[in-house]
């Protein structure tokens, strides 16, 4: 089956390979878990290696710190730019949602001049502000996950979790139905150390690795590591040492 | 005494570029001009709606409204209607958006700015 690799060692592993063509991908996690990085990467990666052009939609960053935390992994995304690899749009969901539900609306054009496979869209959580209805909200964001696979593109979708450590609040578990792919990006305390913990929840129509795995930002970008082992309630993130567990379950005191 | 001190500044002041001095005094004749058109020299994608590129821009909607509605009148962005919105964009003419990049790129430099400043300031008398 054809695959849209990420270029993350030890994330296409866990993916058998990478993301299914034309499918939405949410990546969740609290602020700098990675979140960004693991969408920059998809599409360096689909620009610098697989030859697929790819687009940055951004409803909060402006386009130079796109370059700017890019460049920092070395990767040039202002000369992909000028190269008409890669397009940056700094625009607002209520008029991005309005604008893909045209013929022939902007995002269109651009995907079209550039011939563009991939789509980062930084991030998901700022459509909340377009409804407090969760029916509407999901209905809303349907339609745009749908036009973004009208347009061919596979799709890196970003969203917020407020929780640093531990269980996420609360939140609109609904929209977590309307993609292909769930990634959950997490801070996790072991002895007095905070590692960060990744673990793909869901793949639509495709084996994955459900391990619990650590990664790390390097200079070179994100690299997924080993499971973690002898631990558990890793994405609680407060781990226990899988004996510690055992022995309140069985050791009479 | 002040005329002849007033002559002297303004033809020092005039030494710039002749069509940026045009493009400084016909189109970005104020500072929320200036900054508007420096952000969508940066983000040449954005199509936005007045009260998210004051956001964008950090200032005040009301501030920001009118001075996006003349660089539309003056071709330097482009104004149309989004299902419902009004919404700006950076015009599609390449002439325009070469003497945008030059001028944000002449702003660079110390002199320029100065000299700019002076035009807007003399500009708002």
């Amino acid at each position: 089956m054809e695959r849209v690799a990420t270029g993350i060692p030890g994330l296409d592993e866990m993916l058998s390979g990478g993301f299914l063509p034309q499918t939405a991908n949410l990546v969740e996690g609290a602020p700098g878990t990675g979140k960004t990085t693991l969408g920059m990467q998809f599409i360096y990666h689909g620009i610098a290696v697989c030859g697929e052009p790819g687009l940055i939609l951004t409803f909060e960053e402006f386009p130079q710190q796109y370059y700017d935390g890019a460049a920092g992994f070395g990767w040039d995304f202002r000369q992909m730019e000028r190269e008409g690899k890669l397009r940056i749009v700094m625009t607002s969901p209520e008029v991005s949602k309005v604008d893909l539900e045209q013929v022939g609306g902007r995002i269109e054009g651009l995907v079209q001049e550039i011939g563009a496979k991939r789509i980062l869209v930084d991030s998901l959580s700022h459509f909340e502000r377009l409804s407090g209805s969760p029916s509407e909200l999901r209905a809303v964001v349907y339609g745009f996950v749908n036009a973004l696979k009208r347009e061919g593109l596979t799709a890196v979708l970003t969203r917020e979790s407020m929780a640093l450590l531990g269980e996420a609040e609360d939140t609109d578990e609904a929209l977590a139905f309307l993609v292909d792919s769930y990634i959950l990006l997490r801070y996790v305390e072991i002895e007095s150390a905070v590692h960060k913990a990744l673990l793909a929840l869901k793949m639509r129509g495709s084996n994955h690795d459900n391990g619990i795995r650590q990664f790390d930002i390097t200079s070179r970008g994100i690299e997924v590591r080993a499971p973690f082992e002898g631990r558990e309630g890793i994405m609680s993130g407060s781990p226990r040492r899988m004996m510690d567990s055992f022995v309140q379950a069985f050791v009479r005191r | 005494m002040e005329d002849m001190e007033l002559d002297l500044t303004g033809r020092l002041m005039a030494d710039m570029d002749p069509q940026l001095l045009e493009f400084l005094q016909s189109k970005v004749n104020s500072f929320v001009k200036w900054d508007l058109v420096n952000f969508f020299h940066d983000s040449p994608h954005t199509t936005d709606t007045a009260e998210n590129i004051a956001r964008y821009a950090g200032r005040g909607v009301e501030t920001i409204r009118t001075e996006l509605a003349e660089l539309a009148r003056d071709g330097v962005l482009e104004e149309s209607r989004l299902g419902g919105m009004t919404v700006y964009s950076l015009a599609s003419d390449p002439h325009v958006r070469e003497m945008l990049d030059q001028f944000v790129k002449a702003s660079d430099d110390r002199q320029f700015r100065v000299k700019a400043i002076y035009h807007i300031i003399r500009g708002m008398r």
